[in-house]
């Protein structure tokens, strides 16, 4: 356990999520989406496919490629970012890719592209793994067969102390962040970054926290989509 | 223990359906001892294996199904079908005109333009192919007229229950006519009260598709 | 969804419901041919990043909208002027026709023709962005999302870079020994009227408001009319390879300020109850 146990500047406790919520099923025109609040980012992925591919030689003959963009709207951050797509955004598209691909059974879909496109309407610090978390719901609500969902959060270290969720308050003075995605129920980690500076305590630590942290977003996970399919937010109930 | 008993519950993908030595049978799959869910719908688990009815999802063409779909495009020898599946259903020219078609831009105007909707029937398809489909046969053939609704195709055996009674429940109760495409679209024909009441129905089975007592709700609805 | 084509097809028995309801002057959604779908207004949807934001939906178009006002060099040519930047961006979430990448030129139509409805009605008066001349002013940006996309964006993303605007506020201020200093103040922008937009849609010889994805796709020729509330017409563009007769023109002209202004009421309700 950290020797500190300085009072964050959020307030929160160590081991304290920012206030989420996830809905399944916000727009009409996509076959699967989510929107997802996760302290103050504000994001939402759409799901199109499985369909046509485009250009035709991308296509793959026994399985889907999957397509993935996260973008940020130029009102999302605090100093206004440009429109054109950053080095940046094309970098977490492709972690996102990776760390939802996994999940994905493209052997059912040959022939197709499965594209996932995730806005960032307001961000403040781990907008890539809300953005995880969205786009697996959105995954989920079109109906793509799935190995299981995919949850995301993220760990770091802020005055010395391992804590569960960095904000980008915290992430401007902070000493480590290390973002991670897993599959809930076989454990298997698809996404994992860190920048930072941490011993070996302090990873282990921040690994196990930002499982705990994984385990409460997948129960929001399910919520949202039990509350659209199900009627009810047990998300298991015998006729 | 009765052979026809069926367990059923909700789930989600990733969950396990159940643990056993279970024939896995649809949008499941079997890892080890485990049969989970890739979907999120109603799993069923019976003496014959397990599988789960998806509460969302595209339709999947399976042979002689029949469909509700529209031309998306056409060129010299084949029409493109949208059949609200993943890839577009071909009819062929010589399927429409027979052996003797030869490729003419303005006969197969003709017979169908884009936009135009048809009542189709899948000839054959395998998932490494676009499938083919025909208009030839009772039923089928170009729509002239009516109201063209949609729901998740995997809601349609429930639009027209257990030997016909929930599409016979609403025929009955609206005076609408109905044609069902497998793919999810449902064409509609009769008065514009009658056609409203039948699009309200559906709806219902699609919000309620998973829940017990489904025609007393429809009735309800309906008759008021 | 599944296999599609590069644009919307509308299929012909839609085709054939929507000519033949026209015929008795009303629209398969049971509107009259000069009324709008529903209209909501939802203001600070983007409060913890923005100096303003709004939310609009007309049927099941959506946007959302945020202003952002920062401070930068002015122009060489105006150097007591304000900048002022309106960007609307059609997201490939709002609809399967729309490919990520650079924007189209519907996109640029977009983006250009709101801009203009909100630049050329002097709705914020740029002259009263100078911080100090030469040096400082104000750089106000609006930027608009399009989230799901059912026909006439233009009204929605005008109503929503409109009701930002009117919700935003900025820093305050002064000059002390020659030197810029910002002060604790903030305060409003400088708003001098609400421009509102109408889009007319023309299928076959009928004039129809507010088209929805459908109807636009089967319309020869689209026009967008924006008036302010001193009944001054100030920015126009008509779209789609069609025309419209004098006569239309005029008839559309006269529409549009009716139903501006009671669109105009509705965002002053919407931003006195979000304030």
């Amino acid at each position: 356990m950290s020797k500190n146990n300085i009072e964050r500047i959020s307030g929160r406790a160590p081991d304290e999520l920012r206030n989420v919520s996830i809905k399944a099923g916000v727009i009409k025109n996509a076959d699967g989406s989510a929107l997802i609040e996760f302290g103050k980012n504000k994001i939402m992925a759409a799901v199109f496919g499985p369909k046509e591919v485009h250009p035709k030689h991308m296509m793959v003959s026994d399985r889907a490629i999957i397509k993935c963009r996260y973008h940020m709207m130029p009102f999302s951050t605090d100093t206004r970012k440009r429109p054109n797509i950053s080095r940046r955004e094309i970098e977490i598209s492709k972690v996102i890719r990776e760390a939802l691909q996994p999940a994905i059974i493209m052997e059912d879909y040959p022939r197709t592209a499965i594209e996932i496109y995730i806005e960032i309407l307001q961000s403040d610090g781990g907008s890539r793994c809300a953005a995880i978390n969205a786009a697996s719901t959105a995954l989920a609500d079109a109906g793509i067969n799935m190995r299981d969902l995919v949850t995301a959060c993220a760990a770091g270290k802020v005055n010395g102390q391992v804590v569960l969720d960095v904000d980008d308050t915290e992430d401007k003075t902070g000493e480590a962040d290390m973002p991670i995605a897993l599959l809930p129920n076989t454990g298997l980690i698809t996404l994992f970054q860190l920048d930072g500076n941490l011993s070996k305590e302090e990873f282990d630590e921040a690994l196990e926290l930002a499982k705990t942290g994984c385990d409460k977003l997948y129960k929001l996970q399910r919520d949202a989509l039990s509350e659209k399919y199900f009627d009810n937010k047990n998300g298991k109930t015998e006729e | 223990m009765k052979t026809n008993s069926v367990e059923r519950k909700y789930v989600m993908p990733g969950d396990v359906v159940i643990e056993g030595d279970y024939n896995p049978i649809a949008n499941v799959i079997k890892d080890g001892n485990k049969i989970i869910s890739t979907k999120v719908g109603m799993a069923e688990i019976a003496y014959n294996g397990v599988r789960v009815i998806p509460l969302n999802g595209t339709y999947i063409p399976r042979i002689d199904d029949v469909v509700i779909g529209k031309v998306a495009d056409m060129n010299g020898f084949a029409w493109e079908i949208d059949i609200n599946s993943w890839f577009f259903g071909i009819l062929t020219g010589s399927a429409v005109f027979g052996r003797q078609f030869s490729s003419s831009r303005d006969s197969m105007k003709s017979q169908f333009n884009k936009g135009e909707c048809m009542i189709a029937k899948i000839l054959s398809f395998d998932r490494t192919r676009d499938p083919l489909i025909s208009v030839s046969g009772p039923g089928l053939g170009k729509i002239e007229e009516g109201e063209i609704t949609y729901i998740t195709s995997s809601k349609i055996p429930r639009v027209i229950g257990k030997k016909g009674v929930m599409i016979k429940l609403i025929e009955e109760n609206t005076g609408c006519r109905m044609t069902i495409g497998q793919n999810g679209a449902i064409l509609l024909k009769g008065t514009d009260e009658a056609r409203t009441k039948a699009r309200d129905a559906i709806k219902l089975i699609g919000n309620q598709a998973h829940t017990s007592d489904l025609n007393d709700k429809v009735i309800s609805l309906i008759s008021k | 969804m599944p296999a599609v084509k590069k644009h919307r097809i509308v299929d012909s028995i839609t085709r054939e419901s929507i000519m033949s309801n026209l015929a008795n002057s009303t629209r398969l959604d049971k509107r009259g041919l000069l009324d709008y779908r529903n209209i909501e207004i939802e203001t600070n949807i983007l409060k913890d990043k923005t100096n303003g934001s709004a939310r609009v939906r007309i049927g099941e178009s959506e946007v959302w909208a945020g202003v952002k006002v920062e401070t930068a060099h002015p122009f060489p040519d105006t150097p007591a002027e304000g900048v002022m930047t309106c960007n609307a961006e059609m997201l490939p979430i709002s609809s399967q026709y729309i490919e990520p990448g650079p924007p189209d030129e519907n996109t640029i139509e977009l983006s250009r023709v709101s801009d203009r409805g909100i630049r050329e009605s002097g709705m914020i008066n740029i002259k009263e962005l100078c911080i100090k001349e030469g040096e400082l002013v104000y750089s106000v940006y609006i930027d608009v999302a399009v989230i799901n996309e059912d026909g006439n964006l233009f009204d929605a993303v005008s109503y929503a870079g409109t009701t930002a605007l009117l919700m935003a506020d900025m820093n305050k201020f002064t000059i002390e020994d020659d030197k810029v200093k910002i002060l604790d103040e903030r305060q409003p922008l400088p708003i001098k009227s609400l421009p509102v937009s109408t889009t007319f849609a023309k299928i076959g010889d009928k004039i129809i408001i507010d088209p929805n994805a459908d109807e636009q796709e089967m319309a020869t020729a689209r026009l967008t009319l924006v008036t302010d509330e001193n009944g001054k017409y100030v920015s126009a563009q008509k779209g789609k390879p069609g025309g419209f007769t004098f006569d239309e023109l005029k008839e559309i002209s006269v529409i549009s300020k009716e139903k501006g202004e009671e669109i105009r009421a509705k965002i002053r309700k919407a931003v006195d109850s979000g304030s």
